[in-house]
């Protein structure tokens, strides 16, 4: 088993880290060269970058600010937010991105997961899945910041964009969303159940004993965490020993 | 050029706020009962610097209130009618949204208050608007009274509502604004606590005017005859004649009498006044406390998904705005946030150039079942209540002569 | 204190600079980010970024004509360091998506990452350990520990033709494969230093500083 990846997650509006709940609310939790900063020093795996207003708003993600960002950090940045084009994933990759997060343009245009693979490597490009349940075993995904329907099933969706070519694919739960209560690990487990590629997933983590949990019963390759570091409800070093003592390979 | 003349009263020359998003074609808060159709509406003023005197609310609120002191005060006030024995204390209208969830927890669960929450029920309760009602009560943990007006009647006032005046929400405005004042007295609790103060929103005056603790109560109470009151637009003497109404029908929308309000001394109070008021704020904190749960997509019309969503008609609310007054519901929820500073004012523009005019397609339905109106018939009302001055016919589409800058 | 001195960072088109750009900058004052085989005759020192795929890195190098260019300045014996794709360049050929010829500046080949295991995932993403050779813990590797932790991001692994040319080794999943390279001036890192905190940044730190 691969060491898991403990992954700060930043949502960002205008020049803020915000945090909503359940994909909505705009509260500013800090500055996000600050936290980022905070969080690499501090141990983080990587760090995840997304604009969570910019297809929202119909505009880009501000290259500046990014850059800013990732000038003072020396560990894998996902950016995602308002990425429509070729354009768009050259602008955040020469701005620091290493990796392209891509939700609303792609389930929008699905070929263009494949253009992007093609163009930047597989390894690049991160399907950003946003999803609700609707019933036992079925998940609808959402575009523009969690705010519209797309009637389609996300797990589904999942499957066809990693033929398409995603490396990696981060699946965030709007029912869990802000609450720190805790994942949605059924969600969790549908898509690791049959994801050949590394699966990010994040959506509720609380207390260190339910990072634990999603870790032990869907067995991701990633956590990306947002409201429970950003309220400082622990550190990352309290996170990893933490699951370090229950027997999850951790980076040091 | 034939000059275009302005329906409702309105100014004749659209402008918007500099700060927020708001026209000036919005209207100022006005007594309901009295609205007759053909008044003339008085609306937000702009002063000389193009500003809105809802963004001047804003400012003073953030700079110019001591909201230590006010608190002060709020404790005071709670200290004099908090009741030990087994009865309320105050009644807190609401619906168990974000506003009255967190009104009602912060006074019973911070300030030691006992509470009754009264509900005056949507027209057409939505799913997630029953499920948050519920959780308030389940997990927020209060006694609460749900009044709902007898369905024949309420929908024969939306439909009159609708026709006679465009504003199909009228009959719900009615009840909420008089339900508190009403369950004081039947309950014979002094006491009430509503939210903010819409006239946050703009009315004409300065904030240190609108700056008041108590609801001004002309907007709820009456002791003018019966003759003097209209409700759809229809006097009630008409209504009683003509559309097969009883005075018993009619009561839970009429104003509460401000003789038996002197009489058994009840106060209605604005929690904001008190407790500086942030609707952003309100939804987390519902989350965290009642079980609050935001919208699993947004309304239509608008970007929010956690603002006004137990009603179905509610969308029908803001599009007869839309038709009247050239805003929609995105333009409302943006002004606020940006007020609040949410949100920059070129994001709010963003989100009404993108939501303001969406049709709510979804609720339609209902909507016309509701009020039985038919489709065309709809169209029809909803075409003839434009006014030239806000709207043109482009290649056979209405379109706004003034859209958002 | 920074260190003064004539580095190069090579832009044949593919992959990303900005981050060896600002590892880089960190510690030296004297660099320049170039594709020009003049400029690259007269630096101190070489380094070969790259994100891509093997075919597409060397058709960037050949387009630029700096196939001879950084032959010529490995044989003045001067450093060079090449990372991810920069480092399989170096190789002899390379199979990803067919069967393309590199520099061939260091023997070997650059084959898929395979004998992973079951539900081990391709590409590799992810923290791995580095376990430095007997000869390995000087040059680049100095003060760095061995299991230390840096960032991988690959599908495809070099395989060096001498035993010795394998500076380090990483296990992931069931496999064992060679994560660094090194023959005299020559160093190829299959991981990306810039990404990898602190290690990496003592790595880089290295390869500036070596004479």
């Amino acid at each position: 088993m691969d060491n898991i990846r403990i992954i700060p997650r930043l949502d960002i509006k205008g020049p803020n880290v915000v945090k909503g709940i359940f994909n909505e609310g705009l509260r500013i939790v800090g500055s996000p060269q600050e936290l980022a900063t905070r969080y690499y020093k501090a141990g983080a795996d990587e760090i995840i970058y997304m604009d969570i207003v910019a297809s929202l708003y119909q505009r880009n993600l501000d290259f500046e600010l990014l850059k800013s960002v990732a000038n003072h950090i020396f560990i894998p940045l996902t950016v995602g937010g308002g990425i429509r084009s070729i354009g768009d994933i050259n602008n955040a990759l020469r701005a620091g991105a290493d990796k392209v997060a891509i939700n609303t343009y792609a389930v929008k245009n699905p070929n263009f997961i494949k253009e992007a693979a093609q163009k930047f490597g597989s390894q690049c490009i991160v399907l950003s899945v946003e999803a609700k349940q609707k019933s036992v075993d079925l998940w609808e995904a959402y575009i523009d910041g969690g705010r519209e329907k797309t009637g389609i099933d996300a797990v589904a969706w999942i499957k066809r964009a990693i033929k398409l070519g995603v490396g990696e694919v981060m699946v965030s739960s709007i029912d869990k969303d802000g609450l720190r209560g805790g994942f949605a690990t059924e969600l969790c487990q549908a898509v690791t159940a049959f994801a050949s590629v590394p699966v990010i997933v994040h959506g509720g983590a609380g207390k260190l004993e339910s990072v634990a949990e999603v870790l032990k019963l869907a067995n991701p390759d990633a956590v990306a965490i947002a409201s429970a570091f950003h309220y400082q409800d622990y550190s990352i070093k309290k996170l990893k020993n933490f699951l370090r003592s229950k027997e999850f390979p951790i980076r040091q | 050029m034939t000059k275009i003349t302005a329906k409702y009263g309105l100014p004749a020359k659209v402008s918007f706020c500099r700060k927020c998003v708001m026209s000036n074609q919005k209207p100022s808060s006005t007594v309901e009962f009295k609205y007759a159709s053909g008044d003339k509406k008085k609306t937000i003023a702009f002063d000389a610097a193009g500003v809105c005197d809802a963004c001047h609310f804003a400012e003073y609120k953030e700079t110019q209130i001591d909201w230590k002191k006010r608190e002060k005060q709020l404790r005071e006030l709670c200290d004099r009618y908090r009741r030990t024995d087994s009865s309320y204390d105050c009644i807190v209208p609401g619906s168990g949204g974000k506003d009255s969830a967190f009104a009602s927890h912060v006074l019973k669960y911070k300030y030691d208050m006992h509470p009754l929450t009264v509900t005056w029920a949507p027209h057409l309760y939505t799913d997630i608007g029953w499920r948050n009602f519920t959780a308030w009560i389940h997990q927020g943990g209060f006694d609460n009274v749900l009044f709902t007006p007898n369905g024949r009647v309420h929908r024969l006032l939306t439909r009159l509502a609708f026709k006679n005046l465009l504003h199909p929400f009228q009959p719900f405005i009615f009840g909420q604004k008089n339900i508190g004042a009403k369950f004081a007295l039947k309950f014979n609790v002094p006491l009430v606590f509503y939210g903010e103060n819409q006239a946050e929103y703009g009315n004409g005056k300065s904030p240190k005017e609108n700056d008041i603790a108590q609801v001004r109560p002309e907007f709820f109470s009456s002791d003018e005859s019966i003759d003097t009151i209209i409700l759809g637009g229809v006097p009630v003497k008409k209504l009683l004649a003509k559309e097969g109404l009883s005075r018993n029908d009619l009561d839970p929308y009429l104003p509460v009498s401000a003789r038996a309000l002197k009489k058994q001394k009840v106060q209605v109070h604005y929690l904001a006044h008190y407790l500086k008021w942030d609707p952003q704020e309100n939804f987390y904190y519902a989350t965290k406390h009642t079980g609050f749960q935001a919208n699993t997509e947004r309304t239509e019309g608008s970007y929010s998904k956690y603002s006004s969503i137990d009603d179905k008609t509610d969308p029908f609310h803001y599009y007869t705005t839309l038709i009247k007054f050239g805003i929609g519901r995105a333009t409302y929820d943006a002004a606020q946030e940006i007020r609040s500073r949410k949100i920059t004012r070129a994001e709010g523009v963003a989100l009404v150039r993108r939501y303001d005019q969406e049709f709510p397609e979804r609720s339609f339905k209902d909507f016309l079942e509701y009020i039985d109106i038919s489709k065309e018939e709809f169209w029809r009302i909803i075409d003839r209540a434009r006014s030239p001055h806000i709207w043109k016919k482009e290649k056979g589409r209405w379109v706004l002569r003034h859209p958002i800058e | 204190m920074k260190k003064k001195t004539k580095l190069a960072i090579l832009d044949y088109g593919v992959g990303n600079l900005y981050s060896i750009t600002r590892a880089v900058a960190n510690f030296c004052d004297d660099f320049i980010i170039t594709d020009d085989p003049e400029v690259v005759a007269r630096v101190d020192r070489l380094i070969l970024p790259g994100v891509g795929s093997f075919a597409a890195g060397m058709a960037g190098i050949r387009v630029r004509s700096l196939v001879d260019s950084i032959k010529q300045f490995v044989q003045t014996g001067r450093p060079i360091l090449g990372i991810c794709l920069g480092a399989q360049l170096l190789m002899t050929r390379g199979f990803e998506f067919g069967n393309f010829t590199g520099l061939d500046i260091i023997p070997g080949e650059v084959v898929k990452l395979s004998g992973v295991g079951k539900g081990v995932k391709i590409p590799h993403i992810g923290w791995g350990q580095i376990k430095p050779s007997s000869s390995g813990k000087k040059g680049v590797l100095a003060g760095v520990s061995s299991g230390a932790y840096v960032y991988f991001v690959h599908s495809f692994i070099m395989q060096p033709k001498r035993q010795e040319d394998a500076l380090t080794t990483t296990i992931y999943g069931e496999s064992r494969f060679c994560s660094a390279i090194r023959h005299e001036n020559v160093c190829g890192l299959q991981f990306h230093p810039e990404k990898s905190g602190a290690v990496g940044m003592q790595i880089i730190n290295n390869f500036i500083k070596q004479t």
